[in-house]
């Protein structure tokens, strides 16, 4: 039970990570990324590659620590963000989160398709786990909760600090108004490119931390439902623009996610067959009851910038 | 080659179909609807649920279906609307008056398509179904061309619908006042334009349109619950690349993206072999439109038919 409790901790910490960066990303700089998926599958499998010992299954097999492993997670995904961004950030709007859910869709066809580079459905297994071999695999969980509850606190304190300084500040003027940031002499497509890479790279490490945790990753984790909505799930609960309530949000929506796993215990096996699609209805009506019954909190944010500027 | 222009073609002007609908409600609400594919689902399904309830009726000659399925598509239509009316009374009319920006009515819109794809997986199960199982004999045409009768069909009753829908804007008074509200919604309302009924029957066509693609799409390949979700980003592709609120924008934009669907692939297989390079490309067909998608977004970021400034 308590090992239990230690996962439920471990995966929650991991997507809170991933929540932290699209709420600096929605939240704060008013990016609607419909593709953070992407960019947390690129570090899952930018780390495995990296790491994973030498196979004759997929690219890679160097070997390479764990440390190595973590920061290609970082570089690849602010990489792929920033060459991305140099189309889609010129797009305002739904017309940038429909960019981003295609370039989703493409990259996780490509991960499917190119057996050679990823070893396509079938997955990645054997990716090391840092110091398994030195820890009583009674207590790993303890080790890896530290590790990434260590991320997650250094992620909330970077993104944090960073949205309370002059440059997040811009970052909120953008989101509030951006022809009148623009207008008081800033740069907001390179503002908007700097969040847009920064949180890009955040999820890559989320995602590197998840397959180290694991151990294997397959594209299955990646679709847009699992990866890329239920982080935007979290981030609509836990509030827009509010770190601290998107940790907590974090860990309540994973609570009742594997508190349906419990469910299919009690339900006849009829409907315990369709368990994933009463979690698809979970998710739809959390967020359509959150969007209507607080509007305050989340459809109208107050214009602070905006208005202090005029 | 012509065999797949003329596939390209059936399953163009289904996307047109679509197209149409979701360009008048993205320019006349003003927002991304990402709840429409899976209405283009539960449209086709309903169909399915009229067409076991009615028996069998016979097939008209040549074609795999007979009366049962258009009088099943009536209902169907019917139901949709009612089903599309509520949905808006309860939904997004309380969006509108919260005043949410187009952002929050796409985030809503897609919480709204989670509940409904799940509900179609809940009550009608994840298996393919098909409206009919017999086999059609494909008819010569000059030029080596093959078309089934069934898809002959499916092009008359599009031009048909298409047809309708151009003289319901161009002719009638509510036509003009849709498209009064897509220019300028201001000056349309200080004009004496009545936006509520204006955004009704926007819903009605729309929810028409969208029913009927829908069961034209389970004639000519199948009903899988997740089918309009991956006809969503075609969808979204042919809007954005006519131009967001144009007709004949959303036209030739469901014709390219269904015909460039079916020849690009198809295409790039025969040069690679040519060259003799071993690629496999019959998996990224659905990458084709997300291709599209970015291409268009950055040679004209407007759309071909687009307006500077919505």
């Amino acid at each position: 039970m308590i090992s239990y409790f230690v996962s439920f901790l471990i995966m929650g910490s991991i997507y809170a990570m991933a929540a932290l960066a699209l709420n600096l990303q929605w939240g704060f700089t008013g990016l609607m990324n419909f593709g953070i998926g992407a960019f947390y599958m690129l570090g899952a499998y930018t780390s495995a590659i990296l790491t994973c010992p030498a196979t004759t299954e997929h690219l890679g097999g160097f070997g390479l620590p764990l440390v190595v492993g973590f920061a290609g997670a970082a570089l690849v995904p602010g990489v792929v963000a920033f060459l991305i961004g140099f189309p889609a950030l010129r797009l305002r709007g739904g017309t940038f989160a429909i960019a981003l859910l295609a370039i989703h869709e493409t990259l996780l066809l490509t991960v499917r398709n190119e057996s050679w580079l990823t070893n396509g459905v079938w997955g990645i297994r054997g990716i090391p786990r840092p110091f398994f071999e030195v820890i009583n695999p009674r207590h790993y969980g303890y080790f890896y909760l530290i590790i990434a509850g260590g991320l997650l606190i250094l992620a909330y304190l970077a993104i944090t600090k960073s949205v309370g300084s002059p440059w997040g500040r811009i970052l909120r003027g953008i989101s509030e108004d951006e022809d009148l940031t623009s207008m008081s002499g800033k740069n907001c497509w390179s503002y908007k490119m700097q969040s847009f890479v920064f949180g890009s790279m955040v999820m890559g490490i989320a995602g590197a931390t998840y397959v180290h945790y694991t151990g294997f990753v397959s594209p299955q984790v990646f679709n847009p439902l699992m990866s890329t909505f239920y982080v935007w799930l979290i981030v609509m609960v836990g509030g827009t623009g509010n770190n601290k309530g998107v940790i907590v949000g974090a860990f309540l929506v994973w609570a009742i996610w594997v508190g349906s796993d419990f469910l299919t215990d009690f339900v006849p096996a009829a409907v315990a067959t369709r368990i994933g699609f009463i979690r698809m209805l979970f998710v739809g009506i959390i967020l359509t009851v959150t969007i209507l019954t607080r509007p305050q909190g989340i459809l109208s944010r107050k214009r602070l910038i905006a208005d202090w500027y005029r | 080659m012509a065999d797949l222009l003329v596939s390209g073609i059936i399953y163009g002007s289904i996307i047109a179909l679509g197209a149409i609908g979701l360009t008048l409600i993205a320019s006349i609400l003003n927002f991304f609807n990402f709840a429409y594919g899976d209405l283009f689902s539960l449209g086709a399904f309903i169909t399915f649920l009229f067409l076991d309830l009615l028996g069998d009726w016979g097939a008209f000659p040549g074609l795999s279906f007979g009366g049962g399925l258009v009088v099943a598509t009536l209902l169907s239509v019917l139901i949709m609307l009612a089903i599309i009316l509520l949905i808006d009374r309860f939904f997004f009319k309380p969006l509108r008056e919260f005043d949410a920006t187009p952002l929050f009515m796409s985030l809503a819109s897609l919480g709204l398509a989670f509940i409904l794809r799940a509900i179609i997986n809940i009550v009608w199960g994840p298996e393919i179904r098909y409206y009919s199982t017999a086999i059609q004999i494909s008819k010569k045409l000059p030029f080596g061309i093959r078309v089934k009768p069934d898809e002959l069909f499916i092009v008359i009753c599009t031009l048909a619908l298409v047809t309708l829908v151009y003289l319901i804007l161009k002719k009638t008074r509510m036509g003009k006042a849709m498209r009064a509200m897509s220019d300028n919604p201001v000056l349309a309302k200080a004009s004496g334009v009545e936006t509520v009924r204006v955004i009704m029957w926007t819903w009605i066509i729309a929810g028409t349109l969208i029913t009927v693609a829908g069961t034209l799409y389970g004639i000519q390949v199948q009903l899988r619950p997740t089918m309009g979700w991956h006809f969503l980003i075609p969808l979204f592709v042919a809007v954005i690349m006519g131009g967001i609120g144009s007709f004949w924008g959303a036209l030739i934009g469901g014709m390219v993206i269904g015909i460039s669907e079916e020849m690009i692939t198809a295409v790039l297989q025969n040069a690679f072999h040519s060259m003799q390079i071993d690629a496999d490309m019959s998996g990224y067909k659905p990458a084709v439109a997300f291709v599209l998608v970015v291409l268009i977004l950055l040679i004209k970021p407007h759309g071909i038919f687009g307006k500077k400034e919505h």
